[in-house]
């Protein structure tokens, strides 16, 4: 399933659905409603992204070898 | 991809990514930054619309792998910047993300009550008058909407790439903004498709449930009708999703978004492109590969091409229904497919082994993107060269 959203995001999304859910409780039709369930969806969006971004630096070594490629491990030559 | 570009020394690279560089963006602050600058050839725009969470970051992914042939380096965002930059950099494309052009941030839509997708929350003026300069071969500062955040930051530098993709809900909304774009696509994902998608991506999410899931849809659905898909009639080519035909919907056990059928819709006419057609240009056909030279697993795959009319135009409709068991049995379909503008026997099977991690690439969603990013480096290189034959009477004399 790969890497979980990160926390700050997470808490805002959930914070977010649940204003949505109150903004709504009043009248489903209304601008504000569809403001804020936009709002969900766009920290929604976000918390994906995030997960991606997560998952290209998921690899240890990949990781390591960005910030030290000059070691044993991580040199590579074109030829 | 940064990191290359400013010198083989890897010791000053490392001095360079250490972070310490990052400062507010002001427009003397710019740290020089890695960009493809335009060909003499100049800037060829591409729109690319779809609603949030529909696969555009996907459709950008293969486009630039397509577009950036010969090189290792991915899209990677600008050096240096804003880490909340939306924009990408490859060495022949730079994509934008259109929600720079919020008029409003996140609470300012709040507080009037309008979604992102409500024309009143983008400023089509500045979009207009930023996306004309960089297709004129002018930098410009455009604003950074930070999605995590919901606010406007400073600007970044956009210097004119030889292939501008904007991507976004809104490229086509704004008559003058669609007046300069060379290409234009639509992805159009029904509705069923839509909620299954969501549900794949958000059901993690803490305090997300299916009940929240439909009713974000639900809220946000007045807006999307209203605003974003009548885009679809102005585009060069549309990608519609829709659920399978090949499964009757008795048997569907919940595979709702799992098997889909896919159609390419390509219209007629347009300078620069000529449409992918299979066996016969012109004849309606459908085609079911499966037999001795192609393994399919239930629910097969099955292939249609027909003339039809969208929105009243002539258009050509590609259509697959089905997946993929074995990525590479794809070289069996792409021989029987023609007008692909392909550099060599091989190159869209090539191109989806590539990225067999995407999603979409044992279906048409994969095949079609593929397709359509290589009809977009064909127009570009017959743009390119084009404009080199007759050069503008106001060429600058070196």
């Amino acid at each position: 399933s790969g890497p979980a959203t990160p926390p700050d995001i997470s808490d805002k999304m959930s914070e977010s659905i649940d204003k949505a859910k109150e903004a709504c409780a009043e009248d489903t039709a209304s601008g504000k409603c569809a403001a804020a369930w936009d709002e969900v969806e766009e920290l929604s969006a976000a918390a994906s992204h995030a997960r991606d971004k997560l998952k290209e630096t998921s690899d240890p070594l990949e990781a390591y070898c960005k910030d030290n490629p000059e070691t044993d491990e991580c040199r590579t030559y074109d030829n | 991809m940064a990191a290359r570009s400013f010198s083989s020394a890897s010791t000053t690279t490392i001095l360079l990514r250490s972070g310490r560089w990052r400062r507010t963006m002001r427009a003397a602050a710019f740290p020089f930054r890695v960009s493809c600058s335009a060909a003499a050839g100049g800037t060829v725009v591409i729109g690319l619309a779809a609603d949030s969470g529909c696969g555009k970051t996907t459709f950008v992914r293969r486009l630039t792998s397509v577009l950036g042939a010969g090189t290792a380096v991915a899209a990677a965002p600008p050096w240096g910047g804003n880490p909340g930059s939306n924009t990408l950099l490859g060495d022949a494309a730079t994509v934008i993300c259109l929600d720079d052009y919020h008029s409003l941030d996140r609470a300012g839509r709040k507080e009037r009550g309008v979604t992102a997708l409500d024309p009143r929350a983008n400023d089509f003026d500045l979009m207009y008058r930023q996306l004309k300069a960089i297709k004129e071969g002018r930098a410009v500062a455009k604003p950074i909407y930070n999605h995590a955040t919901g606010l406007l930051d400073p600007p970044e530098l956009i210097t004119p790439p030889k292939i501008l993709v904007v991507e976004g809900l809104h490229p086509m909304y704004d008559e003058r903004v669609r007046g300069l774009l060379d290409f234009s696509i639509y992805l159009d994902i029904s509705s069923d498709i839509k909620f299954a998608w969501k549900i794949q991506r958000d059901m993690a999410e803490r305090g997300h449930s299916l009940e929240s899931i439909k009713a974000s849809i639900e809220a946000r659905k007045p807006d999307f009708d209203a605003y974003i898909d009548p885009q679809k009639q102005y585009a060069d080519a549309v990608i519609e999703v829709l659920p399978t035909r090949l499964i009757a919907a008795a048997d569907d056990d919940g595979d709702e978004g799992k098997v889909l059928r896919v159609k390419l819709i390509m219209k007629e006419g347009v300078e620069h492109f000529a449409p992918a057609y299979l066996f016969d240009e012109g004849s309606t056909i459908s085609w079911i590969p499966c037999g001795r030279k192609l393994s399919c697993s239930y629910p097969g795959i099955k292939f249609s091409y027909f003339p039809d009319t969208y929105f009243g135009h002539e258009v050509s409709v590609l259509e697959m229904d089905g997946k993929f068991d074995k990525l590479d049995e794809l070289i069996y379909v792409e021989s029987h497919l023609s007008n692909l503008s392909t550099k060599y026997y091989g190159e869209v099977t090539q191109q989806m082994l590539k990225h067999a991690d995407f999603p979409g690439s044992n279906n048409g969603t994969g095949l079609f993107q593929t397709i359509v990013g290589l009809k977009i480096r064909d127009l570009y290189e017959q743009v390119v060269a084009e404009r080199a034959a007759s050069p503008p009477a106001l060429a600058a004399v070196a």
